[in-house]
């Protein structure tokens, strides 16, 4: 009976050992695998750009572009800056309604006041800059637009946007002597 | 069919529409013209209320504040306003 016992401890013994040594086969071969796969992930050459990826990568400068939209404006603002036509505006005073005779020659004596003193300036020699007249100019449209812009608007709006235009061609004496 | 009476019914009515400004119209330009020109050669006036044509391009305003101002072209091509 005690060899039977002993035997069957044996076998038990036995079955056990080679339980151990498959969980530790497997566990190896996961091990293995796995470490493959992750090596085949690292050595794996880059893939062509599929589709979808150069889809995704195209993307990003669709993206981007409505950034770059505030840099649009500024010559789209240049364009819609009408030129300035000087004769044109002339005329257009000239025929407007919305002032009177004597108002239209007072406004033609001021304005040829003001030429003259520019005028002067330049005949002076001065290389001191106009700024000072720059003050008397500004005057002078504010008059013009306070008696124009009920009975014309459309002019005084285009008074008003050719200002600076104006004052460009005052404050530089070469076009100046070119236009007067 | 017209007959002359509709006809000048018809024709009376535009030729006074068609004519011109009326007098009165005219007038408040005047009034207003006058305003401007004085305040812009820098005389105290205010509104002007009524004006008085002595000749071409010559007129007297009367001012709501009381002043008189011939207002005229003078010979250099100006406008001037000359208190009274």
């Amino acid at each position: 009976m005690s060899t039977i016992a002993a035997s069957a401890g044996k076998a038990r013994g036995n079955i056990q050992g080679i339980k151990g040594m498959l969980a530790v086969r497997t566990i190896g071969i996961l091990i293995l695998t796995l470490a493959a796969g992750c090596a085949g992930v690292e050595k794996a050459p880059p893939a062509p750009p599929s589709k979808g990826q150069s889809a995704a990568k195209a993307a990003p400068p669709s993206v981007k572009a409505p950034v770059k939209v505030p840099e649009g404006p500024v010559p789209v603002a240049k364009k819609l800056e009408p030129p300035l036509d000087v004769e044109a505006l002339k005329t257009r005073l000239r025929d407007t309604h919305a002032i009177g005779v004597f108002t239209k020659l007072a406004l033609k004596n001021q304005m040829d006041d003001l030429l003259e003193q520019f005028r002067a300036h330049y005949q002076s020699g001065q290389k001191t800059g106009v700024a000072s007249l720059r003050q008397p100019y500004d005057m002078l449209v504010l008059k013009v637009l306070s008696l124009v812009q009920d009975g014309d608007p459309s002019l005084a709006r285009t008074i008003s946007g050719s200002r600076e235009a104006i004052w460009a061609i005052l404050a530089d004496p070469e076009k100046f002597n070119s236009v007067t | 069919m017209i007959t002359p009476a509709r006809a000048s019914a018809l024709i009376l009515p535009l030729a006074a529409l068609f004519s011109g400004p009326s007098p009165a119209a005219e007038d408040a330009a005047l009034l207003k013209d006058l305003t401007s020109v004085i305040m812009l050669l820098g005389m105290p006036c205010g509104q002007v209320v009524s004006a008085k044509r002595q000749a071409d391009n010559d007129h007297i305003a009367s001012c709501e504040n009381g002043n008189r101002y011939r207002v005229f072209v003078n010979a250099e091509g100006r406008a001037v306003a000359q208190k009274q």
